[in-house]
């Protein structure tokens, strides 16, 4: 499967799923697509600067909290209404993109220095909504429950289900658009050579800081999601690690710089989640040890993620033939 | 007529008696046969079993099985024939999405109700979740006082929300303080950085001054925190007459072993939820440190030989009695009684039994069960202090195991 049919492939997926919770009454098959949609959703922001770009960053969370907290607090504080407020938190993401790209790029910080001032960030983030008291410090932030559109929040699940889709598939067609734009093609010579690519014109800066920005304000939408779908949000939540890994887990095993890769490796951690759940049975915690054993063999022999093991099936047929 | 002919009908009546008889009990014991084995009713215990809450979680699972253990081996719920609950477990892995989606799993599941789940953040979605569906969900931990009283008929919690305990405690500690002459004077708190800590520490510096005592220093601290060697200095420097911390397990070990490293002994150690204060593993392990600490925190009613019976239970099973285990176990209690009200384990029902019920058959403090927006307006914490090994009630006076030692003597 060449990359132009792993997007397409993707995007099918995205079209049959979406009448899914319409054909088949489960509510569980509704939250997994859900989270599918978002961990893909956050995947792909990722995707784009670390996998495209090649600046892995091990702080995602800070756009992710940043859009959370961005619509919760406008909301509960200033009256704002939801649908402002979310794109507001798309707004805080690419803020908070631009002052870390910023710091970092203006300065030449690559590679490891990179990630580190990235996690850096979210942590600073994290302890910040920890103690102000607009964020609610450690107590957190809760939006009322008054489901209504103009509230953005649904009485039917299916109509979370509905929006984590169309984020997705947003975000698909952004990074599609991207893989296939002159931003795409200098994201990729930069990562590969960012000596070679400044010798050749390209401005190393002004592309990362691009990508930092479109990176930023995708994963704040998903933080924005999250708080209009589970109406709580504390600073654990928001900023803690968990969110960056998950970021950046996704992607990595789907295969990182591909558009389809995210989507494809969202899919599959959350089934392996959900499957190493039902295997491991009663046995508290097994089901972790499993996860984890299977996203080791991923790693060790799937270093392109599923998009290198198409990629390579793809060439053995076309040797093969 | 001859006799034999007289035998022979009277044999042959009694013959049909006998069987008019024989097929009449039959008839009547057929449905109780099927009566003796009804339905089970499927209840879900979700809790945060793996993950950073994971010992809590599992303490808070171990209690809620063991109750349903004792109402199986008890006869199961009486209105519905005898049924067996039958526990539908569910693991939140520590963060609120996978507690939500445990909740839809539970709810294709056909659970009747739900136990859980914990945490405050992870209750505040699965209570949520819940609703969606009608299930009974009673909160068995979470203090955070937003879970109820936010328009979700299907929540109800048993314990005390953070408000309460907090009230309570402060105007405990002034009693408490009152009646050994105010030795205390001057307090210093060290809280953790979430919820909590932050809260309660929030609510002492504002309460604490308007009611004579001086708050010297208020000093926060991160979740894990490995090391109290500047705090516990500053606090040998500052010299308080009471410490309040505020903090997790491992915490509030470290620092109460740091301050009797260093030889800090201020005249009282008075927490609100502490961590480890009212914790048998605290004083089982470090017997010497736990010495004299106080706290105000979830306890149980220390008359009721029920409450005694399920500590030697479980300390049986080599676990400890913490308040996860009895507010659990509680909980499933309740929540028996609400389906022996109902008659039924239809979902609404329960609700409105729930509702309306006035349980006492409990062994926490708090009396009747009276819910007003999903809150048990009786629930409320007791004062405990480690004495002699053994973790006592102090205060209030009705429920006192023994008399408090405050000051405490400076070893």
């Amino acid at each position: 499967m060449n990359p132009a049919q792993g997007e397409r492939a993707a995007l099918v997926f995205l079209v049959l799923a979406a009448p899914l919770p319409w054909l088949v009454d489960s509510g569980t098959l509704v939250h997994f697509g859900i989270m599918v949609f978002q961990a893909a959703t956050l995947g792909q922001a990722w995707n784009i600067l670390g996998g495209m770009g090649g600046q892995f960053s091990f702080g995602h969370a800070a756009f992710f909290g940043a859009g959370a907290y961005t619509t919760a607090i406008l909301q509960l504080r200033f009256g704002v209404d939801a649908w402002s407020g979310f794109f507001a938190a798309i707004l805080a993401g690419a803020v908070v993109a631009l002052v870390i790209g910023l710091a970092s790029f203006r300065f030449g910080l690559r590679g490891s220095y990179f990630a580190l001032v990235t996690l850096a960030f979210a942590e600073v983030l994290r302890i910040l909504a920890n103690t102000l008291e607009i964020t609610g410090a450690g107590v957190g932030l809760l939006l009322p429950l008054a489901p209504g559109l103009e509230r953005l929040q649904f009485a039917d699940r299916r109509g979370y289900y509905l929006l984590a889709l169309f984020l997705c598939a947003a975000s698909l067609l952004v990074a599609r658009a991207v893989a296939g734009s002159r931003l795409g093609a200098r994201l990729v010579a930069v990562r590969e050579n960012e000596e070679a690519a400044s010798a050749l014109g390209v401005d190393p800066f002004a592309v990362k800081m691009r990508a930092i920005l479109l990176s930023g304000a995708m994963a704040a939408s998903v933080g924005a999601f999250y708080v209009q779908y589970f109406l709580y949000l504390d600073p654990h939540i928001a900023f803690g690690p968990q969110v960056s890994v998950e970021a950046l887990l996704g992607p990595i095993v789907g295969g990182p710089g591909t558009v389809a890769g995210p989507l494809a490796g969202a899919f599959l951690l959350q089934l392996l989640g959900e499957a190493s759940r039902a295997l491991a049975g009663g046995a508290t915690g097994a089901n972790l040890v499993v996860y984890g054993i299977v996203l080791i063999l991923i790693v060790r022999f799937l270093p392109g993620g599923l998009a290198g093991l198409a990629r390579a099936r793809a060439e053995r047929a076309g040797a093969g033939s | 007529m001859t006799t034999g002919d007289r035998s022979v009908r009277e044999g042959w009546r009694r013959r049909a008696l006998l069987a008019t008889a024989a097929s009449g009990a039959g008839l009547l014991a057929a449905p109780a046969v099927l009566r003796a084995q009804p339905a089970a009713v499927k209840i879900g215990l979700l809790h945060p079993v793996t993950g950073f809450l994971a010992f809590s979680g599992q303490q808070c699972r171990e209690g809620a099985l063991l109750a349903i253990e004792s109402i199986n081996a008890t006869g199961g719920i009486r209105a519905l024939g005898g049924a067996k609950l039958e526990p539908v477990l569910g693991d939140a892995q520590s963060k609120p999405e996978i507690g939500a989606a445990e909740v839809e799993k539970m709810n294709e599941s056909g659970v009747a109700a739900i136990v859980g789940a914990y945490s405050s953040a992870i209750s505040l979605a699965t209570t949520q979740s819940a609703a969606r569906y009608g299930i009974p969900h009673i909160v068995d931990v979470g203090v955070s006082d937003q879970i109820v009283g936010r328009g979700l008929t299907n929540t109800f919690r048993f314990c005390p929300g953070y408000g309460v305990i907090t009230e309570i405690a402060i105007a405990n500690l002034v009693a408490l303080n009152e009646a050994a002459g105010k030795p205390a004077r001057s307090v210093m708190i060290v809280h953790e950085e979430s919820l909590f800590g932050t809260g309660t520490a929030q609510l002492l510096q504002k309460e604490l001054p308007t009611r004579g005592f001086e708050v010297l220093e208020v000093v926060k601290h991160a979740n894990p925190t490995r090391d109290f060697t500047n705090i516990v200095l500053k606090m040998k420097s500052l010299d308080p007459d009471l410490v309040i911390p505020a903090n997790y397990y491992n915490e509030y070990v470290l620092l109460a072993r740091t301050m009797r490293q260093q030889g800090v002994r201020p005249k009282g150690i008075y927490s609100v939820l502490g961590g480890a204060a009212s914790s048998f593993k605290f004083v089982a392990e470090f017997p010497d440190d736990a010495a004299y600490i106080m706290d105000c925190n979830h306890w149980y009613d220390p008359r009721k030989p029920a409450a005694l019976e399920l500590r030697r239970k479980v300390e049986a099973k080599g676990l400890y009695y913490t308040y996860e285990v009895f507010l659990a176990h509680e909980a499933v209690r309740l929540l028996a009684d609400a389906l022996e009200r109902a008659g039924s384990a239809n979902r609404e029902r329960i609700v409105e039994a729930l509702a309306t019920s006035d349980w006492d058959g409990h062994f926490l403090p708090y009396g009747p069960t009276r819910f007003v927006n999903g809150q048990n307006q009786g629930a409320r914490p007791l004062n405990t202090q480690v004495l002699g090994r053994n973790i006592e009630v102090i205060f209030p006076r009705e429920f006192a195991t023994a008399q408090p030692v405050f000051p405490m003597p400076r070893a």
